[in-house]
């Protein structure tokens, strides 16, 4: 089990967490107990102080939860505050807060946009899908095949012709796709009571 | 901060709903909560009623989450496989809890009270032994007498007629929120948009399951490339040749559907006694044989798009099943000697024998498929769950269970059994036999159908079964609760009659006589609510035609925007020049090109043709 001190503040510090991310006190612990894990001579057992301590990006994506997954780097870099996927436990939270279920759809597409925005101009331009599609079929498409689709992407998605994806636009193309509340999650063995 | 002040007015659960919907890091929302709580002026003992409040829901909420049943497995299976095969789960899961509560009432209200009246009346049991409480002949008419008297009859009758009422309530809500959450009439499925950005299931973690989708999407993406080319390409005598097609396979399966059906029915005339498993048995084969054929005219067919093969494909199966049990319900209905309970029992026999050949469709669908599928015929690759056909079966499973609830109170239990069996089986079967789906196949979409599929032909049916017995049959004479009745609806006029004995229950009978018995009442009804359709309809046309002219709208002002720009930056060139001519080194010439290019922006400014000021 997790030990570690249940002082006052630490448990003040919890109903905070309750009250920002869609978790329950027992799921906050586990959270703790698996940042601990990643790097557990980084990471204090005490949290009282708040202690500024940042897991970098290589552990987090050790995690079997993003491990697979082809945009695990992205994610973890749109979550950190410093932008290069090194994540203090707030971002922790955070990016598994907006990755459960309970997260409401308007907040997981802003997150979306993000993660799909590599060069952070708040347009998703052709660049952007370029490697958003490398990564998902791992350049086993031609050159041609992948210029072809992302053309055919901005074409269908692009609602004001300037030849890139707003966040309307995004949006807009979410709203017709009901299943991404369901895709967009991370399935995580965090919130079932094995 | 408007954000602030906009917090600081809403109430407390409002307020922390708001704060988690921010998308903002957690530090920036820590200050916002701390800014809140120290601009608020609540009471130090009101904020501490607040919080351990709080903290006793989520602990409610946690304790309902472990309490949830195979939460474990859903996410296990939704991990491996995907969202349109757990959507399959969650469905099986939804009509097992129709069938606990369907259970629970029947046996508190049905039940007990018959039980309590063999144990008072304990001579009764002879006569009566002939069925057992399974089966509507066993129920007695009697009334209980104790604290208040409860009448086996109207018990019997209005217990089935809640559930019915309350299961079609449960699925027309059901059924429109999928509507309006999930069918939005959007664009075709293979659009290259939707299948790069918002396909992709980041639930998936394991390693193979990735990999395939990956593939898979790969694939998808080249079909969807290559696919534009063929939409053009289909020349008359091919469009002729596909007509053919459709039409041979239509007659093919209507034809396949009619011989069954009268293949059934002459089989129930000549079985003498309704004690073999003949019937049952017959009919549960061509369950499991048919939709095989029509997956396989299915095969040859050619479809524009996947979805409408899906749609041709359910509509056919729906079809054939609704037949059989509309054959299997008229020979029903005219049986004779204590019919309900014959009836319920070849429901009960129909049940069972369905449950082993489900179990026996999972074991040819997927284990002999995997099995030919990877030493026999590798070409033919490891099988997919066939979400489709499975869930088809379980709606006619509990098609079943509905009709016979009537005929035989306990068949829910039954069915509770059949259904969590049969959830570890698929699990199983999944597990070893298939993998994961080929296409991303739209869950939320499929899920919309499955729940409408369930409602409008399968409930639909059952209820008006259920309604043409009650309302048109007469009960049989020596058995069951509605015994010497004209009809079981009946059983509701005595009550109305006895009621109106009782004082100021004037209210009740009126309601009775002008509203439910009358028909002016359902035809003003339908008038009403058939002009509210128009009206609404006419909206959402209205409505249709408005965003068509917001989209033009959205494109002229992004053409706005680029012309805007074009000459903002234009300005800037032209100010920039300027700059620099005036920092240029050389003082005349300087001045002098300053003159003259002022005069020539000038010039072109205002259109008006001005001699240079000063000329060398």
């Amino acid at each position: 089990m997790i030990g570690f001190h249940l002082c006052k503040d630490f448990c003040v510090l919890f109903y905070f967490f309750q009250d920002c991310t869609f978790f329950t006190r027992k799921e906050m612990l586990r959270l703790h107990g698996r940042y601990r894990e990643l790097a557990p001579h980084l990471v204090p057992l005490d949290y009282t102080n708040g202690p500024d301590i940042r897991v970098p990006l290589a552990l987090i994506v050790t995690m079997p939860e993003l491990k697979e997954n082809p945009f695990r780097d992205r994610i973890v870099e749109t979550f950190s505050e410093d932008g290069e996927g090194n994540q203090s436990f707030n971002d922790f939270v955070d990016m598994f807060s907006v990755l459960c279920e309970a997260s409401p759809r308007e907040l997981k597409t802003i997150y979306a946009f993000k993660i799909y925005d590599y060069n952070r101009d708040n347009f998703i331009c052709k660049e952007d899908l370029h490697q958003t599609l490398v990564k998902l079929t791992k350049g086993e498409l031609s050159a041609e095949e992948v210029s072809l689709v992302c053309d055919k992407v901005i074409e269908e998605a692009d609602l004001d012709g300037d030849a890139k994806l707003s966040f309307s636009d995004f949006e807009n193309m979410i709203s017709k796709a009901p299943d991404f509340l369901s895709a967009f999650h991370c399935n995580s063995r965090l919130f079932t009571v094995v | 901060m408007n954000l602030v002040r906009e917090l600081v007015a809403m109430s407390t659960r409002d307020r922390v709903r708001a704060i988690q919907d921010l998308p903002m890091s957690f530090q920036e929302k820590k200050h916002i909560r701390w800014v809140l709580k120290h601009t608020g002026n609540k009471s130090p003992c009101h904020c501490y009623n607040l919080t351990s409040f709080r903290k006793c829901g989520s602990n409610v909420r946690s304790a309902r989450q472990t309490l949830e049943l195979w939460q474990g497995t859903m996410k296990e299976i939704g991990g491996k496989f995907g969202t349109s095969v757990l959507s399959y789960f969650i469905f099986l899961k939804w009509l097992f809890m129709f069938n606990v509560f369907s259970f629970l009432v029947n046996f508190g209200f049905i039940t007990i009270p018959q039980l309590v009246i063999y144990i008072t009346h304990p001579f009764f049991f002879k006569g009566y032994f002939n069925y057992t409480v399974m089966y509507y002949g066993s129920y007695s008419n009697e009334t209980l007498i104790g604290a208040m008297d409860y009448k086996m009859q109207l018990g019997y009758f209005f217990t089935i007629a809640v559930y019915m009422l309350l299961c079609g309530i449960a699925l027309i809500f059901s059924m429109a929120n999928s509507f309006r959450k999930n069918y939005v009439l959007a664009d075709s499925t293979s659009s290259g948009a939707w299948q790069l950005l918002c396909s992709w299931d980041f639930s998936i973690t394991n390693e193979r399951a990735v990999r395939q989708r990956k593939n898979n999407l790969r694939i998808q993406l080249k079909e969807s490339l290559s696919e534009k080319a063929q939409h053009e390409q289909l020349t008359s005598s091919e469009k002729l040749k596909h007509f053919g097609i459709y039409l041979g396979s239509w007659l093919l399966s209507t034809s396949l559907t009619v011989g069954c059906g009268a293949s059934i029915f002459f089989l129930c005339q000549y079985e003498i006694k309704a004690e073999t498993l003949l019937v049952p048995f017959v009919v549960s084969l061509m369950n499991m044989v048919i939709p095989l054929f029509y997956s396989l005219f299915n095969k040859f067919e050619h479809y524009s798009s996947q979805r409408r093969q899906i749609y041709a494909l359910v509509l056919r199966n729906v079809l054939f099943r609704m037949c059989i049990l509309g054959v299997l319900c008229y020979y029903w209905m005219n049986v004779v000697a204590c019919w309900e309970s014959v009836v319920g029992q070849a429901l009960y026999r129909l049940v069972i024998v369905d449950f082993i050949f489900l179990m026996l469709g999972s074991f040819f669908g997927e284990f002999l498929s995997n099995v030919v599928g990877t030493r026999l015929l590798p070409r033919l690759g490891v099988p997919e769950f066939d979400v489709a056909r499975n869930v088809l079966e379980i709606i006619y499973a509990q098609t079943l269970a509905w009709i016979g609830i009537y005929f035989s109170p306990l068949l829910p239990a039954i069915q509770i059994l059949k259904f969590f069996i049969l959830f570890y089986i698929k699990k199983v079967s999944l597990m070893h036999n298939c993998q994961p789906p080929r296409r991303t196949g739209r869950a939320a979409q499929m899920k919309t159908i499955f729940t409408a599929l369930l409602f409008f032909p399968f409930f639909l049916g059952a209820l008006s079964i259920v309604g043409y017995t009650t309302w048109s049959l007469t009960p049989s004479e020596h058995c069951g609760p509605f015994r010497g009745l004209n009809s079981t609806f009946s059983v509701v006029e005595v009550w109305i009659k006895e009621v109106e004995a009782i004082p100021g229950s004037k209210w009740v009978v009126f309601i009775y006589q002008k509203v439910i018995r009358s028909e002016i009442f359902y035809f003003l009804i339908t008038i009403i609510i058939l002009i509210i359709v128009y009206i609404f309809w006419q909206v959402s046309q209205g409505r249709k035609q408005l965003i068509v002219l917001l989209r033009r709208q959205i494109v002229n002002e992004g053409k706005d925007k680029s012309f805007l720009l074009e000459k903002l930056q234009n300005l800037q060139k032209s100010q920039e020049l300027k700059v620099r001519l005036e920092r240029s080194t050389i003082p005349g010439q300087g001045l002098l090109r300053t003159m003259l290019t002022i005069g020539t922006l000038q010039r072109s400014r205002r259109r008006t043709v001005q001699p240079p000021s000063i000329v060398s």
